[in-house]
């Protein structure tokens, strides 16, 4: 097994090092990310859009130093675009140029036979390494340093592609075969993300180790809000996570996700919003909800949540009015 | 540790829940790694190396917290803690003298307790908790049927123990005190507090015959749950199952959606496309490096649904139109009528909504009258009317009802002409088969003019279906 260099040695580190690069998350996806890198299994994240399956890979990469290979799939992708391909058009070049080589080579031959023997002992120049495109999945085994591949959306490709990736994910290995097979020098953290447009496979589940990465805790949310938009007022903050928190429990066509409320927050500091009462938060409200209904759902929600807030508020006002009196006599002693 | 985790593998694959050997091992390395010292980190490094299917992971956290902390939670529920001994509540600091006391009398006589007996007295949860635990993963514990322990479930537990006379080795203890000149009062002290202990040892012997059921018992219904939902039929549906049946509609629709992708791929490739291939000849300098293939077209299907919605059947169409509709794609056409006595189509309701929503509409009277009395016999002379150019000798007709046609004339003629235009004509009765032409039933008149008629009661029945449909 090649030595699994580059990696965390303990959870705890794992969470540190990757709140450096700025990704807070709870102690399961710290105590998943460890074991994938410690024990060399591929990690395959499911959970709702945008809720940093992508990100994870990516704060990853950086957080080890390691370089991110990334490959998106898509319906149809094959293994020309996901493994390597000849570079057709660069061969036919060379073959141009060579043209005059090759009756160089054939010079002098007495047969037809014997010229076709002395070019075939020159064609591997043509199926050598120099001719080959490698792409994602074979620059992740070739790589000279320990990588990070991720294999973005796998649920969008198609079951056989799955197959394939299967005995990729196994072997680390690469067979060309007009070149021989290439090992990989070190294996990398693979990391899969899914939405779950369709179930993958058992057997490549069984491979990977799995995460679920859900809607984060209030407390979580807040903590995010906090570290990626600094400047949001604190209270507007708390009232944001507070009301997605209710909005997500609603029955909408999408559910609004983490970078949308990130999205949402900035959008309220350079709006100049303070309060979650501004009419602003009201008109920014699309940045979250995406559908026409949702947007109405979402509005309701809004106004009841302001209300709710004001009533709250109101009771303690009167509370702190009716004490006053007795903080001043307090004072004036 | 290693046996408990290959045990909770077992426990969760009676659960339901998919894990292979491969994955068992991986969980034990994966525990390794992360230790046993944090609950959480071992929980997280369990259900990441066992548990892949999303669906999956509630069953895991109910089993994980009864199999793992059920013994432990079980022991410390029942220590005696410092005014736990209700009658002369004790003192931390009397109880710690208690047990010191206890201590000293265990070393200075040789008793020649049992294990259980001397950590029963002694307070040690951790070696009571190991002692039961290694009684439940026996094997041998007793059956019980009822909440209610047979008065010989006891003994037997305290004879596989080796502790079959836990009281009279307390008697042994305080007879070795007295010995000791213990006085009256820190006899009675004594007295009592072992009594405790005993019946405490009852309570725990009881609770773990519970928790050993529980765990079976845990492990039979989610299995049960999984088949019942499949046959279940659609008639007696509650909320909570609807909802869940709708999850398995969408499940068992992409499963088809799959496997058709797939084989449509495997046809797809056709014959060779002599045009396309010279036209990319021109990039090599006419060397035609790339051959193309046509790619052969797979001829998609059109769909018809009738649904009928009254109240008998209103399930099943929800169901069945759920399908469909989310199939679309694979094929060329769907177009969905609804009727009771009148006959209306839908088809625009599910361009103009979602999935869930349209069907609401469709079957709650937004459309037709719901609450008529079912006349098959009008509702299919107005689809022969107005609709009949829908359908050419592409099209399959699914047509879902019971067929009780309330002694209304049955217009048999219209299915008959339907028949003889359509590619084929599917009849699905949600009723029990052997129901069929009884009573008000036409079931047997119009299924003469029909390519099959399926019974589709339950989920595994409409997946028949569905895998018939897609065949043609």
């Amino acid at each position: 097994m090649v030595p699994v260099d580059a990696a965390y040695s303990s959870i705890d580190e794992v969470r540190s090092r990757l709140a450096v690069q700025r990704y807070i998350c709870d102690n399961n996806i710290a105590t998943v990310v460890y074991l994938a890198t410690r024990l060399g299994k591929p990690l395959l994240i499911e959970g709702p859009a945008g809720v940093g399956k992508t990100e994870l890979a990516k704060v990853i990469a950086s957080s080890l130093g390691a370089e991110l290979i990334r490959m998106q799939c898509y319906e149809g992708i094959d293994e020309g675009k996901a493994l390597y391909e000849w570079e057709y058009a660069k061969q036919l070049l060379y073959t141009q140029i060579l043209k005059e080589k090759i009756s160089d080579v054939t010079a002098g031959a007495a047969t037809l036979a014997e010229a076709v023997d002395r070019i075939t002992s020159q064609d591997d120049v043509f199926f050598s390494k120099r001719f080959i495109l490698p792409r994602p999945l074979l620059q992740a085994i070739q790589s000279e340093q320990r990588s990070v591949l991720l294999i973005d959306e796998i649920d969008k490709a198609d079951a056989e592609f799955e197959a394939f990736l299967l005995e990729i994910l196994s072997d680390f290995q690469v067979t060309v075969p007009e070149i021989g097979t290439i090992e990989a020098r070190h294996i990398p953290i693979v990391v899969l993300t899914s939405n779950n447009a369709r179930e993958m496979s058992d057997a490549l589940k069984r491979r990977c180790l799995h995460l679920y990465i859900d809607f984060p805790s209030p407390e979580l949310e807040l903590e995010i809000i906090r570290l990626k938009v600094p400047e949001a007022e604190a209270s507007l903050a708390a009232d944001i996570t507070a009301l997605l928190q209710v909005l997500r429990k609603l029955d909408l066509k999408k559910q609004p996700s983490i970078s949308e409320t990130l999205d949402w927050a900035k959008a309220l500091v350079i709006m100049n919003a303070r309060n979650i009462g501004d009419a602003i938060v009201k008109d920014t409200l699309s940045t979250i909800a995406k559908y026409e209904g949702d947007l109405r759902k979402a509005e309701k929600e809004l106004a009841g949540f302001i209300d709710k807030k004001k009533a709250a508020d109101k009771a303690k006002e009167a509370a702190a009015t009716a004490a006053p009196p007795a903080d001043t006599k307090d004072l004036l002693h | 540790m290693q046996d408990r985790i290959v045990e909770f593998a077992g426990l969760l694959r009676r659960s339901g829940v998919r894990v292979s050997t491969a994955e068992t091992l991986d969980a034990l390395r994966a525990v390794h790694l992360s230790g046993l010292s944090d609950r959480g980190f071992f929980k997280s490094a369990l259900r990441a190396s066992m548990v892949k299917r999303t669906t999956d992971l509630p069953v895991y956290e109910e089993l994980f917290d009864l199999f793992f902390s059920g013994v432990g939670d079980l022991v410390r529920a029942n220590a005696a803690a410092p005014g736990v001994a209700d009658a002369e509540d004790l003192s931390e600091e009397e109880l710690r003298a208690l047990l010191e006391r206890l201590a000293e009398l265990l070393r200075s006589g040789n008793l020649n307790l049992s294990e259980l007996a001397k950590a029963l007295a002694m307070q040690d949860s951790g070696e009571l908790e190991r002692l039961l635990r290694e009684l439940m993963e026996s094997g041998n514990m007793p059956r019980t049927e009822t909440n209610y322990v047979p008065p010989g479930a006891s003994k037997q537990m305290l004879d596989m123990l080796g502790a079959a006379d836990v009281s009279g080795e307390f008697e042994r203890i305080l007879d070795l005190a007295r010995e000791q000149g213990a006085d009256e009062a820190e006899l009675d002290r004594l007295r009592r507090y072992l009594d405790k202990r005993a019946k405490a040892l009852a309570e725990m012997l009881k609770g773990l015959l519970r928790l050993d059921k529980e765990q079976e018992h845990r492990a039979e219904e989610r299995q049960k749950d999984r088949e019942r939902l499949l046959e279940k039929s659609f008639y007696y549906l509650s909320p909570t199952e609807i909802k869940m049946m709708r999850e398995a509609v969408a499940a068992l629709a992409r499963k088809l959606k799959n496997a058709m992708a797939t084989r449509n791929k495997h046809t797809k490739r056709g014959r060779l496309d002599v045009k396309e291939t010279i036209r990319r000849s021109i990039e090599f300098g006419g060397v035609p490096f790339r051959i193309r293939f046509e790619d052969k077209r797979r001829e998609r299907p059109q769909v018809i649904v009738l649904c009928d919605v009254s109240d008998s059947v209103r399930n099943v169409s929800r169901f069945m139109l759920q399908f469909v509709h989310s199939l679309q794609d694979l094929y060329s056409r769907v177009r969905s009528y609804v009727f009771v006595a009148d006959l209306a189509e839908v088809t625009r309701l599910f361009k103009d909504n979602d999935i869930q929503s349209a069907i609401h509409k469709a079957i709650n009277g937004d459309v037709v009258n719901v609450y008529a009395h079912s006349d098959f016999g009008k509702a299919f002379t107005q689809f022969q009317r107005n609709h009949i150019e829908a359908v050419d000798s592409r099209t399959t007709v699914i047509i879902l009802g019971d067929a009780r046609n309330n002694y209304n004339a049955a217009q048999e003629w219209t299915l008959r002409d339907l028949h003889e235009r359509a590619k084929q004509v599917i009849w699905l009765n949600p009723e029990n088969r052997s129901t069929w032409g009884f009573g008000d039933s036409e079931m047997n008149v119009y299924g003469k003019h029909c390519d099959f008629v399926e019974e589709c009661r339950n989920l595994r029945q409409l997946h028949k279906v569905v895998d018939i449909l897609i065949a043609g």
